[in-house]
Formats: structure tokens, sequence, C-alpha cells
């Protein structure tokens, strides 16, 4: 898991940074963009302007030559007209200067230019004004000659090589302007691009690394599924083996312990035939050692039944005869109760459990109510406190509890009133049941102990045969839950058993 | 009754018999005792050699029977018994160890008529065996006639 994380990281970083790279380029392209299109837009008003000042720089000439024109006509006709024509044309001259020097403020050239050409214009139409007037003054002649004199002097020449001269720096400034937008626009052109050629380049990549990434969880996911299936096969096999071997020390101990008990049948049964020939042969001893002639005390004929007179010798070795058969008897008892109990335990672990709603506070407190009695004899007192419903082993649950709750009873102090409590609450889809008592309580070295079979702990002053916790323990498993103990040596015991809420019948041993 | 009784003592541990035949002698039956050590021999015997139990027709026997027997389980012999026209009638007494419940159950089912454990407490398993001896001497016990 660990390691197919660490193989992966790279790929994310790897992402990261192709967007994050891409993303700084759309900015850049998009503020490159702005700058280049605001930069065009200035230079395309420039070239405007440009063209505002030519415009005004050929109407201002436009009118000087309708001025000129006009003069000269009136020289040759002396029609109103033309002096009317004239003057319309010279007052649109100023204006149209203070437009020029209005546009070209920005250009130094151009105001030079400008207020050489300025002066000259107005002398000029000075003059032409003059010859109008010496005309009007019946002076033609005069006038005539002045105004060849002038055409000699050329002053028409001269502002016309200034406006041209003004022109030819406007168009100078045109093209640069236009070379510069040129220049921005295909500036923006290649940037854009450059930008939109990165950004696919980086799509591509990120679509390579997503499939790359991709294909390698498809391969983790199918070597995952395949690992999962190894494992439930072998988890099945495993069970099954489990489950064979159970089942295999099920049928060994039931055989073992069935068949241990034939013998014990005849070692018991020839055993006790035994006491009865030791009856009959110190019978026998009796009668031959007595004196002849002595009868038998016929007053208590019944009792020498049963005990024979004897002498002290015979007497010693018939007591000695039936310690011995005693001992023999006692062994085989025990050994028979242990072979039950065994056999029990098999039995046990063969019956089927059937998962059933079971409401526990009640089940329980009919368990309480079959140990009343035995509980009034030891002077205790059984609580039963609220307890969760569980879905469980219903005959498995009385076994749990009627054997811990027998084991208080059992095992209480003699000088303290009984109190033995049960306890429940649910937690995390388990149940946890807690039987406490005040008793004569556990050596915590013994809690391990007491829990195997045939081990008991503590002074031993009560029947029993060391199986009931061993049961418990088994049956709580198989229920899939598990048991503990807490307790001190006189201070009580508290166990702790916990049991899923819902069990289904599946356990760790055995799969229904 | 024409013919006594038989009782035909079908039992692999020979302590066991020998102590089931004393104790069924202290209750004061008399009657012939026929051992058996394992399972074929006493098919061999009860059925004869054609399979069909003729030849103790017209006996009257009573069987003991124990389950654990080496060549076979007791179970097989009850149920072959209680099969077989001219044996059906003959009460069968279990007598063995096994106290399970289902092995019981099943013994009943098939037709035994009295099923024992052997206590290993002799006292008690004498007793049982000294009241089965007065149960057979008061029981009627049917020919095997058909």
């Amino acid at each position: 898991m660990a390691s197919s994380r660490g193989r992966s990281s790279p790929h994310a970083f790897g992402q990261i940074i192709l967007l994050a790279a891409g993303l700084v380029i759309l900015t850049l392209i998009s503020a490159t963009s702005v700058y280049l299109v605001n930069k065009t837009r200035e230079a395309s008003r420039s070239t405007v302007h440009s063209m505002e000042v030519e415009n005004e720089i050929s109407l201002t000439q436009l009118q000087m030559r309708r001025a000129e024109s006009a003069q000269r006509g009136f020289l040759l006709t002396q029609r109103p007209e033309f002096r009317h024509a004239f003057e319309e044309a010279a007052s649109e001259i100023p204006p149209s200067f203070e437009r020029l020097k209005a546009l070209t403020i920005d250009n130094p050239y151009q105001q030079q230019r400008l207020d050489q050409i300025v002066p000259q214009t107005n002398q000029r139409i000075a003059h032409l004004r003059h010859n109008i007037e010496l005309v009007q003054a019946n002076r033609l002649a005069e006038a005539t000659e002045m105004a060849q004199q002038e055409a000699s002097r050329d002053a028409m020449g001269q502002i016309r090589s200034l406006a041209n001269e003004m022109r030819a720096e406007e168009d100078r400034l045109f093209a640069a302007r236009m070379k510069s937008a040129d220049a921005s626009q295909s500036l923006s052109a290649a940037v854009t691009s450059v930008g939109s050629g990165l950004i696919v380049v980086f799509a591509g990549l990120s679509i390579f690394l997503v499939r790359r990434s991709s294909r390698a969880r498809d391969v983790a996911e199918s070597q995952l599924r395949d690992n999962y299936l190894n494992l439930e096969s072998t988890v099945e096999s495993r069970t099954a083996d489990l489950r064979e071997a159970n089942d295999e020390i099920q049928r060994f101990a039931y055989i073992v312990s069935h068949d241990l008990r034939s013998p014990l049948v005849n070692i018991m049964g020839f055993t006790s035939e035994l006491d009865e020939l030791r009856g009959d042969i110190f019978k026998r001893i009796a009668t031959l050692s007595r004196p002849e002639g002595a009868p038998p005390p016929a007053a208590d004929e019944t009792a020498a039944e049963v005990e024979p007179v004897l002498e002290e010798p015979d007497k010693q070795l018939s007591q000695d005869f039936s310690e011995a058969l005693g001992f023999i008897k006692s062994s085989i008892a025990k050994m028979d109760r242990l072979i039950s109990a065994i056999l029990n335990l098999t039995r046990e672990g063969r019956r089927e459990f059937h998962p059933d709603r079971i409401a526990t506070r009640d089940l329980i407190e009919n368990i309480a109510s079959t140990m009343a009695h035995q509980a009034a004899e030891a002077g205790a007192q059984i609580r039963v406190e609220p307890l969760p419903d569980i879905v469980s082993d219903r005959l498995a649950l009385e076994q749990i509890f009627s054997n811990l709750i027998d084991n208080a009873l059992k095992y209480l102090k003699s000088d303290v009133p009984g109190d033995i409590a049960i306890r429940g609450r649910r937690k995390l889809g388990f149940a946890i049941f807690e039987i406490t008592d005040n008793g004569r309580g556990i050596d915590p070295k013994d809690h391990q102990r007491i829990f195997d079979l045939f081990r008991r702990a503590g002074t031993q002053d009560r029947p029993g045969q060391g199986i009931g916790l061993a049961h418990v323990r088994a049956l709580v498993r198989r229920l899939g839950g598990t048991m503990s103990v807490s307790s001190e040596l006189g201070h009580g015991s508290t166990f702790t058993v916990t049991l899923p809420t819902a069990w289904t019948g599946i356990n760790r041993d055995k799969q229904s | 009754m024409s013919k006594p009784v038989v009782i035909i003592m079908i039992e692999d541990d020979e302590g066991h018999a020998r102590l089931i035949e004393r104790n069924i002698r202290r209750s004061g039956v008399n009657n012939e005792i026929k051992p058996f050590r394992n399972g074929t021999d006493a098919l061999n015997y009860l059925f004869g050699a054609n399979g069909d139990g003729l030849p103790h027709k017209g006996e009257t026997l009573l069987i003991l029977l124990d389950l654990n027997l080496p060549d076979m389980t007791g179970i097989d012999i009850l149920r072959q018994v209680k099969e077989n026209k001219f044996l059906k009638c003959a009460p069968v007494v279990v007598l063995t160890t096994t106290d399970d419940s289902q092995e019981i159950k099943r013994c009943y089912e098939l037709g035994c008529n009295v099923y024992i454990t052997k206590p290993v407490n002799y006292e008690s398993f004498a007793n049982a065996i000294r009241q089965l001896g007065l149960f057979f001497s008061i029981i009627q016990v049917p020919r095997t006639t058909s």
C-alpha cells in the first residue's frame, strides 16, 4: 500500500507542475496580449493623428491656393465675387494654423516649421490683400507689377517646400508608427501561437501522464484482486484444514473417552468383586482362626456378616486391603468423571448452534430463579441489571451464564453476605456482559489457569472437575466472542464476556 | 412354556460379559446364557447358515446387545434382528457405555426394547444388571414364531 502510494506521488507532482506551468503561460499570454493590443491601439491613434496633420497641411495649402487664385481673378476681372472668395479663403487659414499648432504641440520639429510658415503665409496674404486694395484704388498696373514681383520672389514656393517638409516629417512618423504597430501585432501573434503551442504540449504531456497512472492503477487493481482471490482461497483451504483437524480431534476425543470407559467398567467391576472376595476371605479366616468348639457369637450374627471378628494381625491385613481397594475405587470414580466431562465437551463441540433473538435479561433472570435455592443457602443475592438483547445461540448462552453464576455462588466468602451482579452494555457491535461477585477472588497468577481444562485454583474445598470455565470459554469463542477475568485474591472477581450483538452463525472454527 | 428362554449375550469385552453373567446369576436367573464375542459369530448363530433365522423358529430368545463391537456396530445387528420375521419378536436389551441421546433415540427407533447405559459405578451397574435379571424372570418372552 505504502509502496504504491510512493510510486504514484511523482506522477501527481508532475501533474501539478504541468498544470501550474499551463496556468502561468496562459496568464503571460493574456497579459502580453493586453499590453500589445494597447500598444497597437496607441499606434493606430498616432497614425490617425499623422493623417489629420497632413490633412490640415493640405487644407491650409488649398486655402492659400484659393486665396491666390481669387486675387488673380480679381486682378483680371475686378469682379467683387473674387474679392469675397479671397476673404473667405484668407479667413480659413489662421484657424487651420491654430489647429496644426495644437496637433503638433508634441513635435518641436513641426513647431519650428510652423513658426516659419505662419509668418510667411501671413505676409503672403497681406501682400495679396494689398494687391486687391491697389486694384480697388484703380491702380491696376501697380498691382499687376507687384504680383509679378512676388511671383518672381517665389514666396509660394518657399511655403510649399516648408509644407512639404512638414508632410514628409509626418509621413516619416506615420511610417514609423505603422511599423511599430505591425511589429507589436506580429509579436502578439507570435506570443499567442507559441503560448498555445506550449499549452497543447502540456495538455498532451498531462494526458500521457494521466493515462500512464491510470494504467498503473489498473495493473495494481488487478494485482490486488488476484491477491485477494489468492488470500480467499488460502483462507478457505486453511479453514477447511482447521475444520477437519477440529473434527478429527472431536472424533478422537469421543472415541478415546468412550473406549476408555469400557476397561474402567471392568476395573471397577472386578475391584468390587475383589471387595466381596475380601469379605469372604476374612470371614473364612475368622472362622478358621477361632478356637475349635467355640461357637460364633450368635447374638450379632448380622454384624459378623459385615465385619468378622479378627485377631490383631489379620485385622491389620484386612484394613490394608480395604484401604487399597478404597484408593482404587476413588481413582476410578475420578477418572470416570473426567472421561464423562470430555465426552460432554466433545458432544457440545459437535452440537450445531442456531442464532436466535434473545431477551438476555429474561434469560438470566430465569437462570437466577433456578438458582434461587442455592443462593438462599449461600446467603447471597443475585442482581440482574438491564442488559442488551443479542442474537445468539440460546442454549449456549444459558450454559455460559449459568456456569458463571454457579461459580460465583460456589466460591463466595463465608463471612460476608454474597452479592452477585450481572451488568451489560453495548459497544461497537458487541455486547459486553460483566458478572461481578464479592467472593474469595482469584490470584492473578491463576487467571490463565482457570480457563484450562481440568485446572482449578485456590482452596480446593468445593466439588468440581475444573471444566466449567474451559467449557464456557469454548462456547464464547464459538459464538464469536471473547472472555476475560479481572480479580484479586480476597476481593471478588469480575468475569467479562464480550459477544457480537448479531451473531450470524459463522465463527472462527467453523463456518456454517 | 415348552422351552426356557435363552439369553443371547453379544459383548466383546470378556470382563463385561463375566460381570453381566455373574450379576444375572446373583439375581436368581438360571436360564441358559449364550455369549458371543463379536458380531459375525452372533449373526451366524442367530440367522443360521441361510441367513433367514429359520433355525430359531419356535425358540424363545432374549438378546443382550453391546453397541461397540470389533467387527460391526450393534445397531446393524439390531436392525437385522428387527427386520427378520422370525426374530423380530425377540426382546433386545441394548447394554452399552454410550449415553449419547442421539444413539439412544436411534436404537429405540430401530425397535430396541430396553436401553441400559453401563455405569462405571459398580454398585449401580450391578444393580442394573440384577434388576434386569429380575425383569427377565418376570417378563413374558414370545416365541419366535410368526
